[in-house]
């Protein structure tokens, strides 16, 4: 082979792996600096200018507007407690403590960030609206069928994210772990 | 020829390979926030009015403009060009509803994020200059007074400030959007 060709193979070759190395980066998250806590996960510094060039080119591209770090802390879950990815086929448990923040709220959304069901539906709870028992503690059951007490409606048959927001948090955003002990928990019910 | 000898001289092109390739992804990931046409400044260059403070609708569900917004906020968004002058952002909303203050530039970055708890009483004045246009604003206090505005320095000329309303419970929209409205936003007038 000519040292030609090899040259414009090795071109070509080269710019199509870091095309494609840059394509699954931007695809699977928002790059270092996430923080894990049970099935959340947290990228408190994506909305400041402390924001890693992955980051950075994950939310150039999605076109989201993260909350800045004095606003308030958002964690997405994409699995269950026992790591299953979140689906519609099941029903799902949400319980436990939340962290000490002014309010939170916690939505189902679809894996692009939309949300999941038509206007009318519930797209969420807030910590103001919440029924509780007695003793201050809650459960939230989601579900794409009718549910009695707190119910979050997800459509049937879909794969979809939980957010959660927490505004006006003591929680420090730029801590590097947050105890899973303080979050809430998600546990899958039954299947269909 | 042995297969010893031709791996040898493979070796070179296959390393030149992986070098080509480590250069596009890094210059990739350092480009995409400059030539993504769909980032957030760019989505809300084209649904909101420079200079002005806009409450922005979000879109039907599946087809947001910003993805991963929380359904139970109101969104207004004042986008800026310190170019036209430096910009003035007044609130005097009252009560005790969260609302989320950011000032992003045009890359989505929050160089200055508050909430309300942050403000004195709903009561906030806010200045976002270039270095410029804040020596010019400085040239203009008198020396007897403490400056009562909250003055900050953007690197970029072009951002947005981004201002999120919780409404607590789905009754409380127009509420939360009625604070929203008491916040006006525009280029001032350079002084003298």
């Amino acid at each position: 082979m000519t040292a030609f060709l090899k040259t414009l193979l090795v071109v070509t070759l080269g710019v199509a792996l870091g095309l494609l190395s840059t394509w699954l980066a931007v695809e699977r998250g928002y790059g270092f600096g996430s923080v894990q806590a049970g099935p959340w996960t947290a990228w408190p510094k994506t909305g400041s200018s402390e924001a890693d060039p992955y980051a950075k080119a994950v939310m150039a591209r999605s076109g989201e507007i993260p909350l800045g770090v004095a606003e308030g802390l958002s964690f997405l879950a994409q699995s269950d407690d026992s790591g299953d990815e979140l689906t519609a086929h099941c029903e799902y448990y949400v319980r436990g403590p939340m962290p000490v923040a002014r309010f939170w709220t916690l939505s189902p959304m679809t894996p692009a960030g939309g949300q999941l069901l038509p206007e009318g539906n519930r797209t969420g709870f807030t910590s103001a609206e919440i029924a509780r028992n007695a003793d201050g503690t809650f459960e939230i059951v989601i579900a794409s069928e009718v549910r009695p007490g707190n119910w979050l409606p997800v459509r049937p048959a879909a794969h979809f994210r939980l957010m959660l927001r927490i505004y006006d948090t003591q929680v420090s955003s730029t801590a590097a772990v947050i105890d899973a002990r303080t979050m809430p928990h998600v546990v899958r019910g039954a299947c269909t | 020829m042995n297969w010893a000898f031709r791996l040898t001289g493979w070796a070179p092109w296959v390393a030149a390979t992986f070098v080509i390739a480590g250069l596009v992804h890094i210059i990739s990931i350092l480009a995409m926030p400059l030539l993504a046409p769909q980032d957030a400044f760019g989505r809300l260059a084209e649904a909101t009015p420079l200079g002005r403070l806009v409450i922005l609708d979000n879109g039907p569900p599946g087809k947001e403009l910003l993805p991963f917004e929380d359904p139970a906020t109101i969104i207004a968004v004042c986008r800026f060009d310190l170019a036209q002058g430096a910009l003035r952002l007044r609130s005097n909303f009252d009560g005790e509803g969260l609302v989320l203050m950011s000032f992003r530039n045009r890359f989505g970055t929050a160089f200055y994020a508050m909430t309300d708890r942050g403000t004195s009483r709903g009561r906030l004045d806010v200045v976002v200059a270039t270095r410029a246009q804040l020596d010019a604003i400085e040239a203009q206090d008198s020396e007897d007074e403490v400056p009562s505005d909250l003055r900050l320095l953007a690197q970029l000329p072009e951002g947005f400030v981004m201002l999120r309303a919780l409404s607590p419970e789905p009754g409380q929209r127009a509420d939360a959007a009625a604070r929203l409205k008491m916040i006006t936003c525009g280029a001032e007038k350079a002084p003298g």
